[in-house]
């Protein structure tokens, strides 16, 4: 196979998804996993991906009623292609995923390692093409097939959020903001501290009849220092290296108080910040301020699908009240800060 | 550039959306993002439908009326972020009675602030920009 350019790019998508569903009796694990309103089946071979697909999923208590099958495939796949690369073309990601777009794809390229990722809506079915079993990004097993379910969930109204969140009794709150605001280190303090989560880094957010949080992904992250900082080195029993960022990745079950909620209500958007204080507190922000919190990360890590995330987040932050929580330092008093504000009915 | 000079939208990679008066504007193909005050956001929004700065001229905020210097600053700004063109032929619009009745309610000086933290993510080509141990994301520094 040739370089790939901006022209051959939907031909060669095509290729590579109908190769690999092909090749479809080659492939020695076959994982289902239920989440919210969707059943997606993984097609792959034993190793890494498969027992991160195994663990890294909170899963749902009813099924679908939507499917999608995705297919993880390698060469060593009797039927599956190497991958081609890119050729010399300049390469934006929003030009990519516009020509994707104008035949009705979706599809993402990591160039190190000619890795792709190709998904037709329209049937539900998904490639993650490898030079090898082995040769993913080293962020993929921490959120695995992530941008498929970003593209599926997209299609259906629905969105994956970069935030984190926290609740009780079935209501909570959304923290947003860039990597080291606070957001981790705010969920793990109330985890710690009797408050619910749905999860943090990528939440599912619908916005049918309100804002609802679903989970996805059941890994919280947190580096050294936050680690210990939260006691984490001394409550948790065993945990493993760190990971490709330098942080230590562990489950959410592992610190909560109780089985994780399906959902939660979202009732405010919140913005934390590390403010240097000894006391937590929270005042209003502006709907723009919290936006520009919630919508670029979000959409930077997703691929594809920019527009629509960037109408989305608008629309969510529109519904929402807005605040910016100024983050103490110890996390006992930051939770009850948190738990205070959404029992008093502000959130 | 003039005061009498009509803009439009630069492209439709532009997109923008109001929140309590005061717009963010996302510019798709770079991943950059602009925040615009209140006074910002009513003078964008009546640039970018073809209201000439000359018409915005005097007009009153709260914090005093628009001068042309402060606005010619402005329109050099949104002409230098990529997010306003030029539009030879198209005719000039009056400012509606709406909009300046919102712009005389903004209590903040004219400001548009960027946010591109994210963007170079988002600009880079991987191919040629990146440091080649290291390898995407990591973007090759200026020398």
């Amino acid at each position: 196979m040739s370089s790939i350019t901006l022209k051959t790019l939907p031909d060669y998508a095509r290729h590579v998804l109908a190769a690999a569903e092909s090749a479809a009796g080659g492939y020695h694990v076959t994982r289902k996993v239920h989440l919210p309103r969707l059943e997606m089946t993984a097609h792959m071979g034993a190793g890494v991906l498969a027992s991160a697909v195994e663990q890294a999923f909170v899963r749902a208590p009813v099924a679908g009623p939507g499917k999608c099958s995705i297919f993880v495939a390698d060469p060593q796949i009797e039927g599956v292609p190497a991958p081609a690369g890119w050729g010399r073309a300049f390469f934006t990601p929003h030009a990519f995923a516009g020509r994707l777009a104008e035949a009705g794809l979706r599809g993402n390229y990591f160039h190190d390692l000619d890795f792709w990722q190709f998904y037709d809506p329209q049937r539900g079915v998904g490639v993650q093409l490898m030079a090898s079993a082995d040769a993913f990004p080293p962020w993929e097993p921490g959120a695995p097939l992530r941008a498929f379910l970003h593209w599926e969930y997209a299609a259906r109204g629905m969105r994956l959020a970069h935030a984190g969140t926290l609740g009780i009794d079935g209501k909570g709150i959304l923290l947003a903001g860039s990597g080291g605001a606070g957001k981790s280190g705010t969920v793990v303090a109330g985890l710690l501290n009797g408050l619910d989560s749905v999860g943090d880094d990528y939440v599912l957010i619908g916005m049918a009849a309100a804002v609802t949080a679903y989970p996805l992904f059941a890994t919280l992250k947190q580096d050294p220092d936050g680690f210990r900082r939260l006691g984490l080195d001394r409550r948790l029993t065993s945990y493993g290296p760190l990971n490709w960022q330098g942080k230590h990745q562990f489950h959410i079950g592992d610190i909560a108080a109780r089985p994780m909620p399906s959902n939660l209500d979202i009732t405010a958007l919140v913005v934390p910040h590390i403010s240097g204080g000894r006391i937590s507190s929270i005042m209003p922000l502006s709907r723009k301020e919290a936006m520009i919190a919630l919508a670029p990360s979000g959409i930077a890590q997703m691929p594809g699908e920019r527009e629509s995330g960037f109408r989305f987040f608008s629309d969510l932050t529109r519904l929402l009240p807005c605040y910016q929580l100024s983050l103490g330092t110890e996390p006992q008093e930051i939770a009850g800060t948190i738990a205070d504000f959404m029992m008093r009915g502000t959130a | 550039m003039g005061h009498s000079d009509v803009y439009t939208v630069a492209s439709s990679d532009i997109v923008f959306e109001s929140f309590d008066g005061e717009a963010v504007v996302l510019d798709l193909s770079n991943g950059k993002y602009f925040g615009f005050s209140d006074s910002g956001s009513r003078i964008w929004e009546a640039l970018s439908s073809g209201v000439p700065p000359v018409q915005l001229i005097g007009a009153a905020t709260r914090v005093g009326e628009v001068t042309a210097s402060e606005i010619g600053r402005f329109v050099a700004q949104l002409l230098e972020f990529g997010l306003l063109a030029l539009a030879a032929d198209a005719p000039a619009q009056m400012p509606s009675e709406t909009l300046l009745a919102d712009l005389a309610r903004a209590g903040d000086p004219l400001h548009v602030e960027i946010h591109d933290d994210l963007a170079d993510l988002i600009l880079v080509d991987p191919i040629h920009e990146v440091e080649e141990p290291v390898g995407w994301p990591a973007v090759k520094q200026a020398t």
